[in-house]
């Protein structure tokens, strides 16, 4: 009887790892909460949908933008009609042809009010979209037209030279009318998947695993199709656990680990570890509406304070990078803004921001007291106390306030805070980030500033067409802006992982973006 | 039968004040279903708000889970939007069920004879030897003894999985983590009502007749001591399926613990619910089996309830 368990054990065991020969096991942060590109939210959904979709633009390995779906399009003079041309012989994965008018259906979809996708507002650049997304007008008067099987015209609200990147997103992937027709919003269960991109769906275990088969229709796009024959995705949500599974060799790469463990990782994983530069931007935002806050000596005063280097150097001790601009450095054709007084040494930004907070009417007798609030966990402590330490040395009161991340943001969402750590993430484009300190932004610009200068910049940002010239008018609005510090830039996240050497074609980039198509195992 | 009765209408009310509350609790709690990690304008919350009959007055929503409720609909999840909560609950169950069971018997087959050998010989070295190791069990929680065994067996040694569940290997150490507090604890349930048992008269005589030892211990004491083990046995199961929350989340096992916290973090208001109400069917079906089967085995529990059942109040 034992000797039997035991048996089955072993048989349960070599299946598994016969299983795994071919098939790549990827260390995912989460579980998915949808595999439908209309309706997802999350960055390790992003991770799944783009190896199961393919837009009209795409990643290259090396997380670059390139012709997708579409070979290539043309732009009009005034930035506002974009034609696209479909590769020829595009097909499902279940053979069905795949047109122009898939994607109009998929446009419409996406900001159907009834869809309630939550990222609809990625695609409001497109003429009508936000009418139609609130039921104003109807899908038929979005600016998305097939002109025929081959061509698909883009009309927009205003010029958007970033297009392009934005239609890398999933709420820019065509979905399969002819099956979700037929029966509904179950198209996303495994036995009805049909998708475009270089893999299909299998199987989702939720909580276990999201198992992708290689798509064989793929390679009539012309494109590189996968070499490995499936992926299974694993939820690891807990950097430990991560760290545990790599260690033990259950997972091929795993998305992030420990900080504390950075060191052992360099001993025992020298050809394993892979640090890269995440196009991101981590700050500490002013409550605008709160006295004192609402003093830009206040807020200078304790920019001023604040050593980035030191922060990110010996209290992260996790190779993040020190900004001082809010827009990362990493943004493309973009001369990213510092704050004024960065180029200062450090005795000298004291001195200035002790001088500020005294004008202010802050001085030994009446310090001045804030809440300094971030989410959980024990990175972000040392990183909150760091921070107290330097408000601390300008005679500032920090009390320190943690909570769990969807607390945290909800709190800075309804303005219930007086200073705040918060982030941006992802787009290579810097008016995704400066857009956050615009008045019209809504409950994002979580400080509620206000600069009618900075107002009137981006809007003649928002009009301009060409590329170069809208991110210069972007970097004078950006400089504008931060001599108002509405936030005190602090870093660049860098993105730890672990990624088994034998495991060819990953290129690090600055939106840690790995299509498997472009995985090999050795 | 009136007491039967009184019993079902207590369980029917506590099982409404469980979902009321826990209706109530989650819709208090800061933070709400689709706040993610980018921002949501106006119009699309609302149109989310209404998707969900988030934007009903409150009795409304209340009242319209109870009807669903009532027919078996657990309804759509918050957050995982691919399955229904009824999809993700029968997906889980069975991975928290074995856990738990397995747990069970690996509890069973330590705890009994280690309660066993300890209560024979009350007070010697073996005894206290015996319960200061079971001491052990109780004195390291899952949350510590899990990631000890992960780092033991499955990172240093390379016996075992960390985490997942691909495979019956996947099981052993979760296992092995939920059951050993409750070895410990049927262990010094079945030590103290053997030692009891042998000081009873009739075990006495059995003695002085000369009997066999072993079975003066397998037909005389082990019946007896049994009983309050078995009423143990009540509370311990439903222990073992809810104290699944934490091993399923050290060892990422796919179980309903694990849905539970996620959807918890995420105020995935239905899959809290659904998941609460799964867990307190359970304990009030493990409850109510675990008095049963005492009234069955035990001759004075009988007469006790048959008294007070037929005595005019």
């Amino acid at each position: 009887m034992l000797r039997r368990f035991f048996a089955l054990i072993l048989i349960a065991c070599a299946g598994f790892s016969s299983a795994i020969a071919d098939t790549l096991r990827l260390g995912n942060p989460g579980e998915p909460e949808t595999l439908d590109p209309h309706r997802y939210n999350l960055r390790l959904e992003e991770t799944i949908l783009t190896d199961l979709f393919l837009g009209l633009t795409t990643f290259d390995a090396a997380g670059q933008t390139v012709p997708g779906a579409a070979e290539r399009w043309e732009t009009s003079a005034d930035g506002l009609r974009w034609t696209f041309h479909l590769r020829p012989g595009l097909k499902w994965s279940d053979g069905t042809p795949l047109t122009a008018e898939d994607f109009v259906y998929a446009f419409r979809r996406l900001l159907d009010p009834r869809t309630a996708a939550s990222l609809a507002y990625f695609m409001y650049p497109l003429a009508n979209a936000e009418a139609v997304n609130a039921g104003r007008l109807p899908a038929t008067a979005l600016g998305a037209v097939a002109r025929d099987a081959q061509t698909l015209v883009l009309t927009l609200e205003k010029p958007y030279p970033y297009l392009p990147e934005r239609l890398l997103y999933p709420t820019a992937f065509p979905v399969p009318s002819h099956v979700i027709e037929k029966v509904g919003d179950d198209w996303v269960k495994p036995e009805h998947w049909v998708s475009n991109g270089a893999f299909t769906l299998v199987d989702w275990q939720p909580q276990a695993a999201v198992r992708l088969k290689i798509n064989p229709h793929f390679a009539a796009t012309g494109l590189e199709p996968a070499s490995v024959s499936g992926v299974d995705y694993l939820p690891i949500a807990s950097e430990q656990n991560a760290w545990n599974r790599y260690r033990a060799g259950e997972v091929d790469a795993i998305s992030a680990f420990p900080s504390s463990e950075l060191d052992a990782a360099r001993k025992e994983f020298t050809r394993d570890l892979r640090l890269s530069p995440l196009l991101s931007s981590m700050y500490l935002v002013f409550n605008t509406r709160r006295p004192p806050f609402n003093d830009v000596r206040v807020r200078e005063a304790v920019a001023l304070a604040i050593d980035q280097k030191v922060l990110v150097g010996p209290v992260q001790r996790a190779e993040n990078r020190a900004s001082t601009s809010f827009v990362p450095a990493l943004v493309s054709e973009y001369e990213p803004q510092s704050m004024p007084g960065a180029e200062l040494a450090r005795d000298a930004r004291l001195e200035r921001a002790r001088a500020l907070l005294a004008a202010a009417g802050h001085d030994a007798a009446q310090p001045l007291t804030l809440t300094l609030r971030g989410f959980s966990g024990s990175e972000t402590k040392r990183t909150l106390l760091a921070i107290a330490g330097f408000l601390d040395s300008i005679g500032v009161e920090a009390r320190l306030q943690q909570s769990e991340l969807k607390v945290h943001f909800a709190d800075l969402r309804r303005g219930d805070f007086d200073v705040a750590l918060a982030g941006w993430f992802g787009e290579n484009n810097p008016e995704h980030y400066l857009s956050l300190w615009a008045s019209t932004t809504g409950d994002v610009n979580y400080g509620a500033f206000a600069d009618p200068e900075f107002d009137a910049r981006m809007s003649a940002a928002a009009e301009e067409a060409d590329l170069q010239r809208r991110n210069a008018l972007l970097a004078d609005a950006e400089a504008v802006g931060i001599a108002n510090f509405p936030v005190v830039p602090l870093y660049s996240v860098t993105v730890r992982r672990l990624v088994n050497p034998r495991l060819d074609g990953w290129i690090d980039n600055a939106r840690d973006v790995h299509p498997t198509r472009f995985l090999r195992l050795r | 039968m009136s007491a039967a009765l009184t019993r079902v209408l207590l369980t029917v009310i506590a099982f409404l004040a469980i979902i009321t509350l826990v209706f109530l609790l989650l819709r208090l709690a800061p933070g709400g279903p689709f706040d993610g990690e980018r921002r949501l304008p106006p119009d699309i919350e609302a149109n989310l708000r209404a998707a969900y009959h988030l934007n009903e007055p409150l009795p409304q929503q209340y009242l319209r889970y109870l009807s669903a409720l009532a027919r078996g609909d657990l309804g759509p999840s918050f957050r995982q939007k691919d399955f229904t909560v009824n999809e993700l609950v029968a997906r889980g169950l069975p991975v928290s069920l074995a856990l738990g069971s397995g747990a069970l018997v690996v509890a069973l087959l330590l705890g009994l004879p280690l309660g066993l050998v300890a209560g024979m010989q009350p007070g010697t070295r073996l005894d206290r030897g015996l319960m200061a190791l079971a001491g052990l069990g109780i004195a390291l929680p899952a949350i510590i003894l899990g990631p000890i065994a992960v780092l033991v067996f499955a990172v240093e040694l390379d016996w075992l999985p960390a985490a997942g569940s691909d495979s019956a290997a996947h099981f052993v150490l979760p296992i092995v983590t939920l059951a050993l507090p409750w070895v410990t604890a049927i262990a010094r349930v079945l030590r103290t009502s053997t030692a009891e048992t042998l000081s009873l008269p009739h075990i006495r005589t059995a003695y002085g007749k000369g009997l066999p030892t072993r079975r003066i211990v397998l037909s005389h004491v082990l019946p007896l001591a049994l009983v309050p083990v078995i009423a143990f046995l009540g509370p311990a199961t439903a222990g073992l399926l809810t104290g699944s929350v934490v091993v399923e989340q050290v060892f990422e096992l796919p179980g309903i613990g694990r849905y539970f916290v996620q959807a918890a973090l995420n105020r995935d208001y239905t899959l809290v619910m659904g998941v609460t109400i799964v867990y307190a069917s359970l304990l009030l079906i493990c409850n109510l089996l675990a008095d049963l089967i005492v009234l069955w085995l035990d001759p004075r529990a009988r007469a006790r309830v048959k008294t007070r059942v037929t005595t005019p109040t």
